[in-house]
């Protein structure tokens, strides 16, 4: 009874791609050329980029950053978030101005780390570290504090090691948590990764997106922006992965 | 005088409670000061914001007519762009959430463009609409919109089949039964997505302010750290962190009146 529904339910979801593309190849031949590409132009033109190694070049440079910035997110957050989990006055104490560091646009500090630490891979690589970090802290905290104090209590009244604690109570139950943080911050961090590839200097996918624009090559604007869109999709995809393949440790769903 | 304080002993240990928590909060915001402070006066020059300059610039600047200009404009812009994607993607999300078909047909869409990095389509959108406060309002409407269309719709697809039923059974018109039963069903989701679109507006102005040299406060940061007053530009940090803050706890307040058993279930960031 699904089934047949879950194959109509494709063919008008690809039906709609296809007439997408449709609408926009037939609009774009009666729009100013300055301000539109149609659709076949703007795929040559990618065929042209990947088949040159420009695109691949700009993959690589551009995940190497993000790569890098998430990996130092994930373990600060996870890991400051497990020890506050720990620390009950340090939490209280800190909690507030995580909060308020997570609700504060990071893009806002691009200009302060410009002027402090200059052009290259580190300052970028900050950046993407500053998006994504809060998220996974905030989340983890979250599963901090939602800890029962109880499971705390009969660890300790059975004198549970302090490695036992943190291996079956503290991870198990922070993590979840932790993971709804990590998806968020994946998202975040790529707001991060292209703002830093466009205000502090130029490389990568951000460079092509900027270059494009700033030369009127309308179709290959068109074309880089739809890759970072599908890296978006691709790892978005990835972080709801792996929050739903944690989620089952709540014991909600 | 010691006959008073009896009966005061009990709730005074309490107290000593709260006045712990508020101990330790004073105690970690002093020591990240004091860091902050330690450090930038160790091994930053001296044009780096740091607290004791920030108090300094903080009056002056706050006061400034081009400070409070730029604050309005930034501002406005968001709630310009946060008011029409609430409307648009209240619309949208509730014909994705009751139409099997316009789901399947759009989620392509927006999915795809939720996850696009709003940034990217800066120099797209400067192409469009010039380097004009139109392309702000457009990157705001257009970084906020689709978290509130994927509340939306999810709130609508998740309004319980009985009351669908019953406004079947008392013969309510397709259309009344939108606007009285499905839409009510979906301002608590509603909510949460405005939460995140407000942040993600938030960002969505500062960052076309930096782009298309608009003024705002993205471009007043953008012009003093230039111009090395760090401290002044970090002043309207603070604020932008204020709007950023107000929001979330407005949003949560909100949240909590409406339906307090909704657990925080946003998508992406």
């Amino acid at each position: 009874m699904a089934q047949p529904r879950f194959w109509s339910g494709q063919a008008i979801g690809i039906a709609a791609l296809v007439a997408g593309a449709l609408v926009w190849e037939i609009g774009a031949q009666f729009a100013n050329p300055a301000f539109v590409a149609p659709f076949s132009t703007t795929a040559a033109r990618m065929w042209e980029y990947a088949a040159s190694g420009t695109l691949t070049d700009a993959l690589a440079s551009s995940l190497a950053i993000y790569v890098s910035g998430m990996a130092y997110a994930i373990v600060v957050g996870v890991g400051l978030g497990l020890l506050l989990a720990r620390a009950r006055l340090l939490r209280i104490g800190l909690e507030s101005y995580i909060m308020i560091l997570y609700s504060t646009p990071m893009v806002a500090l691009i200009p302060f780390i410009l002027s402090m630490m200059g052009f290259g891979f580190a300052p970028k690589v900050l950046v993407v570290f500053l998006f994504a970090v809060f998220s996974v802290l905030y989340n983890t905290l979250e599963g901090a504090r939602s800890l029962k104090p109880e499971l705390l209590e009969v660890a300790r009244s059975f004198r549970s090691s302090e490695y036992a604690v943190w291996r079956d109570i503290l991870v198990p139950y922070t993590l979840p948590f932790a993971m709804t943080g990590i998806r968020q911050g994946i998202g975040r961090g790529l707001v991060g990764l292209v703002s830093a590839e466009f205000f502090l200097s130029g490389s990568g996918i951000g460079l092509l997106i900027i270059r494009s624009g700033q030369d009127f090559d309308v179709p290959g604007l068109y074309g880089a922006i739809m890759v970072i869109t599908i890296l978006g999709v691709a790892l978005m995809a990835i972080g709801r992965t792996l929050e739903n393949r944690f989620a089952a440790w709540r014991g909600l769903s | 005088m010691s006959d008073a304080a009896l009966p005061a002993a009990v709730p005074a240990r309490k107290r000593l409670g709260l006045s712990d928590e508020a101990l330790a909060r004073i105690v970690c915001g002093l020591a990240i000061l004091a860091v902050w402070e330690g450090a930038m006066r160790l091994w930053a020059p001296p044009f780096i914001a740091r607290p004791s300059g920030i108090a300094v610039a903080f009056w002056p600047t706050i006061t400034s007519a081009a400070f409070l200009e730029a604050a309005g404009a930034t501002l406005g812009a968001m709630a310009q762009g946060l008011a029409i994607a609430v409307v648009a993607g209240t619309v949208i999300g509730l014909a994705i959430g009751r139409s099997w078909i316009a789901d399947r047909a759009l989620h392509y869409y927006v999915n795809g463009l939720f996850a696009m990095p709003m940034v990217a389509i800066l120099p797209l959108l400067t192409l469009w609409f010039g380097y004009t406060s139109g392309a702000r309002l457009a990157t705001v409407v257009f970084a906020s919109i689709f978290a509130i269309i994927i509340n939306v719709s999810d709130g609508a697809r998740s309004v319980p089949r009985e009351y669908i039923e019953v406004s079947r059974a008392y013969r309510a018109s397709g259309f009344s039964r939108l606007m009285e039963v499905v839409l009510p069903a979906s301002v608590p989701y509603l909510l949460a997505g405005l939460r995140l679109a407000a942040g993600r507006a938030l960002i969505g102005a500062v960052v076309a302010e930096f782009f298309a040299a608009l003024n705002g406060l993205g471009y007043f940061i953008l012009f003093n750290t230039r111009t090395f007053k760090h401290n002044e530009a970090f002043v309207a940090v603070l604020c932008l962190a204020c709007f950023g803050v107000a929001v979330e706890l407005m949003m949560n307040g909100a949240t909590r009146r409406y339906l307090p058993w909704y657990r925080r279930e946003d998508r992406g960031a």
